[in-house]
């Protein structure tokens, strides 16, 4: 099922990726090192624009193929238009088995127009990958960690939005053609280009009823009208016509439907969630994850980035599901959420539940409420780095758009309004936003941002748990017996399992063994407190655990038939990655 | 029509091409049914098809018999889904009577060649072809999910806990454990049966009732986590049971639920969905509650949908005459309340065949005394009716064995039969597909049928026309369920003006759309034209039907 690429023929195909010139400033003998620039990097990538598919499926490969030991590239699957979905693997190859270490899974792009998740994700895998070998925090955690690194994961849109000719105006969209409107046709009345200038913006009309009027700062922005004054102008929507005649104006557009309300945690259908498409894992860009993260049972953390200006990171928390909500899961919460303080100035946490939106069928739900994954959505492009950055608070984000687009863009994201005959609605203008101004950072916030939401992806791939068996003690006893006791410590933040986790037994426990054929008896300590001890009657050589919890210890005690027993530890845990000692 | 069908059936019966049914004396394997479905579409292959949607993990094909093959694609249909739950195989030998019953007929009948030609029949006759096989495997059990491998108890370890065959009768049956912490009791009535001890009038428990099998990984817990899998008629999207035992990952996880959802989501002419499972919503319907109907997560009929409801109920009553059906509710992530909540359809459910009620016996107290109102008890009601019908081999009696979970106790094995209380003895079943072939003879009758009447012209100033139509519904039944409105798989009823090129609207909008229009109902449509020559009025939808109609334009 997966299939390997061949970089080789990627590279020879004739994509290769716009490669700085080596130009005499950019010789690593004339560059002074800042901070955070990894030493002379193999792989050269400006990371202040945006690139297609075949421009991230490019730096993919060159990843791939400059660093064979600490990265692979594989497909999960093919999206509905036929390209590849990418999923990087970056660890230290060397050292343990990739698929078995702890692991951080990362996505960067699942909505059309949120385009710069993907060169996020994608800076966090070149920057793990060329720091390897000079800093030692990246290479302990290379040694220790995998990460599963997919920069898009609905590569079709990424490509509708960014090529001339195609323009995504929903915000959301994926591409299966849908009968929005019933009437047994697809897509058959779309937003047009119908002024030819190159862009589909909005449609207005002068009316005394409308909602709107214009800025009076600025003539090109419409603004809503004040409270007890009368607009001048409606909104009509996109550009368009009513191409099939049935009296609505682009009322069946491509697709409509969200691929982030697709995933099979209390999934709803679209007249419950809207955007929702036919079952969970109906689109085959979601199933491809969702079989990935299945075939990886050793992810143990998760981090989408998302865009939502204002709000930074979204916990779980799932409006009327069955998430637990339990107090020890919190707190791991509450640590990254810390991390998170200090790493993005003016960070907003908020769940889904009760902040942004309560939503049924999310990617994030479904890898906290159905794998048991400690999961944050990254809300890029938080308050702090628009213009006026005392004043962003993320209460009015438009005015915060507007001022950085007159301040420090010039205005280049607006198109003018031009009169037009319109066939259904008379007399109209057309102009608005251009769509290089949709949700997307401006070329100067894009490094600095993407730098600081690496550091927590890497902080939380950090705090994944860490097994290391302590130290294991025997004693005598009668008739031949001897007692083991073993400690097995996790030193980092998060659990085996999470509370949720263990409640739904949603992951089987972790396995402790003794490698020695004589054991009689093995129990564990349920409860340090009072002492409590619990007995596993079957197989007791291999004592089934229900969790390792965080910054924390458990003890397990075996009794052998043997004077020199066998003193090999072996813990192996699906989330844990495994682990063994000899004494 | 009932003295006509019974006649045709006895002129089958003599000329030789006695039904298929005649020959089978036990209920078929995969193989059987695919020669059985194979043999009878080539026999009436110009009525019928054969075709598959999808494959189980082991490779079976899961079988869709379509009847009235002729553009079957473009005619309202009805589904039938049998075997759903891999216990239930008289369904899947109902449904398969009744294929035949209505193809035979069909080549005798003009109104059931008529039926076939307007309408459609996707008829799934097994949907549980992995579970359903154990009936036919060495061990015998009640095997309910197919052959994807899951751990149920997800401990890590896989089938780590099945069953035993202790007594090596090739059944798996209950074990009873003398107990004095025990909660059964043998039943006075017939002591075979074991029965809840009533602790509030005084009885005691004597045993500890398990299902036959050792402990195997000393967990406290019998059997487990035996062979298998996921259950069909649990793993759908509608209040799906997450973590539950048989749910599966997630809905639509396994390759048969979603072959079959992807079936129906491309087939848009599904008007209605019948599912021969666990649930009876047919003898009894559900009722409105407009709390549910109108919740944020709607989980009730709605008000319109629950008065088809129980229109249909009605019908299946007064054709069935089928009496004492069991009264079993809707369950968490099944097919029946995915095709009505998020496939949009109208969907119902029946057994099809249950264990007929028998009056209580004149000397038994016990029955009396405990049920108010004076039923038999399941059990022993089943075990007269078997020995009235000479169903044999239905209780294995209790015998001792040595258990190792249980060293020194008395431990006996025994209960009924695995698949008993679903496989009456095949010739039962005759009459009663018989019942539900009439059943749907008559329910196509109701389905909505769309016409265009009263099509009027006259001039308007400028010389242009003024065209209008009526678009009603013939039928007893609504175009589609009210449910299907609210959702993106239903299509609407549409009217379209197709003009020549040399015609032009002046004013109205080419295209109308309507939601679910009632039996009787009817909408005008009206349009000014430009232009002369013919032009066309069509009204059509998937569910409902078409028609189109000219008129002259001077």
């Amino acid at each position: 099922m997966k299939k390997r690429i061949v970089v080789a023929a990627l590279l020879a195909s004739g994509l290769l990726f716009p490669r700085s010139e080596q130009t005499w400033a950019q010789t690593p003998a004339s560059v002074f090192k800042p901070a955070g620039l990894p030493q002379n990097p193999k792989v050269q990538v400006s990371w202040n624009k945006y690139y297609d598919y075949e421009g991230i499926t490019e730096i993919c490969a060159q990843l791939a193929k400059a660093h064979p030991d600490l990265v692979k590239l594989e497909t999960i699957g093919d999206s509905y238009e036929g390209r590849r979905i990418w999923a990087l693997t970056i660890t230290d190859f060397k050292t343990g088995d990739s698929d078995r270490k702890p692991a951080m899974y990362l996505d960067g792009y699942i909505h059309a127009n949120q385009v710069q998740g993907a060169e996020f994700a994608l800076y966090t895998a070149w920057y793990l990958a060329e720091n390897f070998s000079n800093d030692q925090f990246i290479k302990e955690l290379l040694q220790q960690k995998t990460f599963y690194i997919l920069p898009t994961i609905n590569p079709d849109a990424r490509n509708h939005l960014m090529h001339p000719g195609k323009t995504v105006y929903s915000q959301r969209n994926g591409f299966i053609p849908l009968d929005d409107d019933g009437d047994g046709l697809v897509d058959e009345d779309q937003p047009e280009d119908i002024n030819k200038d190159g862009f589909i913006t909005l449609m207005r009309r002068k009316s005394s009823k409308g909602k709107y009027i214009v800025d009076p700062k600025n003539p090109l922005r419409l603004i809503p009208a004040y409270p007890g004054q009368n607009g001048e102008y409606e909104v009509l929507g996109y550009e368009g016509f009513d191409t099939d005649g049935d009296g609505s104006v682009n009322e069946d557009p491509p697709g409509q439907y969200d691929p982030n309300r697709d995933w099979g945690w209390n999934w709803q259908p679209e007249y419950v969630q809207s955007g929702a498409y036919k079952y969970p894992f109906s689109l085959p860009e979601s199933r491809a994850v969702k079989e990935f993260v299945m075939l990886h049972p050793n992810i143990a953390g998760a981090q989408s980035y998302h865009y939502n200006n204002g709000i930074d990171m979204i916990g779980p928390g799932v409006g009327e599901s069955q998430t637990s909500r339990s107090g020890i899961d919190q707190q791991v919460y509450e640590l990254l959420v810390k991390q998170a303080d200090g790493v993005i100035p003016d960070f907003t946490y908020m769940e889904v539940y009760n902040g942004l939106l309560s939503t049924y069928s999310g990617k994030l739900n479904w890898f906290q409420g159905s794998r048991g994954i400690f999961t944050f959505s990254n809300e890029l492009l938080a308050p702090y780095l628009q213009v006026e950055r005392k004043l962003a608070s993320g209460a009015d984000q438009e005015i915060q758009q507007e001022e950085i687009d007159k301040m420090l863009l010039f205005q280049e994201a607006y198109v003018e309004w031009v009169p037009f005959e319109h066939p259904t609605f008379g007399a109209i203008e057309i102009g608005g936003y251009n769509k290089n101004h949709l949700l997307v950072h401006p070329s100067f916030l894009l490094a600095e941002d993407a730098h600081r939401n690496m550091a927590l992806t890497l902080y939380q791939a950090y705090q994944l748990p860490q097994l290391v068996v302590q130290d294991l003690t025997t004693k005598k006893l009668p008739n031949g017996l001897t007692e083991v006791t073993a400690t097995i410590a996790n030193t980092r933040a998060l659990p085996t399992h999470s509370a949720h986790d263990q409640q739904q037994s949603i992951e089987r426990p972790d396995f402790i063994s003794l490698k020695d054929t004589t054991v009689v008896s093995g129990v564990f300590l349920e409860n340090a407190a009072q002492n409590k001890w619990k007995e596993q009657k079957g197989n007791p050589a291999r004592l089934e655990v229900p969790n390792i919890p965080g910054m924390s210890q458990i003890k397990v005690r075996w009794r052998v038939m043997a004077n020199k027993p066998n003193l090999t530890v072996e813990v192996d845990s699906r989330k844990g990655g495994v682990i063994s000692r000899r004494f | 029509m009932k003295s006509k069908l019974k006649a045709a059936f006895l002129v089958l019966a003599f000329s030789g091409i006695s039904t298929m049914a005649v020959a089978q004396r036990d209920y078929q394997s995969y193989e059987q049914l695919t020669s059985r479905l194979q043999q009878l579409t080539r026999r009436y292959s110009t009525l019928s098809s054969l075709n598959t949607v999808g494959k189980t993990a082991t490779g079976k094909e899961v079988w869709l018999l379509t009847l009235g093959r002729e553009n079957a694609a473009n005619k309202p249909a009805i589904v039938i889904a049998a075997g759903v739950e891999g216990t239930q195989l008289a369904t899947t030998e109902l449904v398969m009577q009744m294929a035949e019953q209505m193809l035979q007929a069909a080549v005798l009948q003009d109104s059931v060649r008529e039926l076939l030609q307007s309408k459609t029949f996707y008829i799934f006759p097994n949907l549980s072809l992995d579970a359903t096989e154990q009936y036919h495997e060495k061990l015998r059990w009640e095997r309910v999910a197919n052959a994807q491998p899951i751990d149920d108890d997800r401990d890590g370890r896989m089938f780590e806990d099945p069953f035993e065959d202790l007594n090596k009768d090739g059944l798996i049956t209950m074990m009873r454990v003398k107990n004095k912490s025990g909660i059964y009791r043998p039943s006075k009535e017939d002591p075979r049966i074991m029965v809840p001890a009533d602790v509030t009038k005084g009885e005691k428990g004597e045993y500890l009732l398990y299902t036959e099998g050792i402990d195997n990984d000393k967990d406290g817990k019998w059997n487990e986590d035996p062979e298998g899998g996921v259950v069909f008629n649990r793993n759908f999207s509608f209040d799906y049971p997450n973590f539950q035992p048989g749910a599966g990952e997630h809905p639509m996880s396994e390759r048969e639920t979603k072959a079959f959802a992807d079936f129906m989501f491309d087939a848009k002419n599904v008007y209605a969905v019948f599912v021969f499972g666990p649930a009876n919503t047919l003898t009894e319907p559900l009722k409105y509650n407009q709390e549910m109907a109108s919740a944020r997560i709607i989980n009730g009929l709605t008000e319109n949908d629950a008065a088809v409801n129980s229109t249909i109920s009605t019908l299946y009553n007064t054709t069935t005459q089928l009496k004492d059906a069991p009264r079993v509710a809707p369950s968490a992530g099944d097919v029946l309340q995915w095709a009505y909540y998020h496939y949009g359809r109208f969907s119902f459910s029946t057994p099809g065949w249950w264990v007929p009620k028998l009056p209580p016996e004149k000397e038994s107290t016990e029955s009396i005394e405990d049920a108010a109102d004076s039923t038999v008890p399941e059990d022993l009601n089943f075990l007269r009716w078997a020995q009235a019908n000479d169903f044999i081999g239905t209780f294995v009696p209790w015998k001792p064995v040595q258990h190792p979970d249980f060293p020194g106790q008395q431990v006996e094995v025994g209960g009924f039969a695995p698949y008993v209380k679903h496989t009456p003895p095949i010739h039962l079943l005759e009459p009663i597909a018989d019942k539900h072939f009439r059943f749907f003879s008559a329910f196509a009758k109701k389905m909505p049928n769309l016409r265009i009447g009263n099509v009027q012209t006259e001039k308007v100033e400028g010389g242009h026309t003024r065209i209008t139509a009526e678009v009603f519904n013939q039928g007893a039944l609504p175009t589609h369920s009210e449910m299907g409105d609210k959702t993106k798989w239903v299509q609407k009823v549409k009217v379209i003006l197709k003009l020549s090129d040399s015609q032009k609207i002046i004013s109205g909008n080419k295209i109308h759309l309507s939601k679910a229009l009632a039996g009787g109902e009817k909408f005008q449509v009206s349009w000014v034209v430009e232009g002369n020559g013919y032009i066309q009025v069509e009204a059509s939808s998937p569910t409902a039907g078409k028609q189109s109609k000219e008129v002259y334009l001077r």
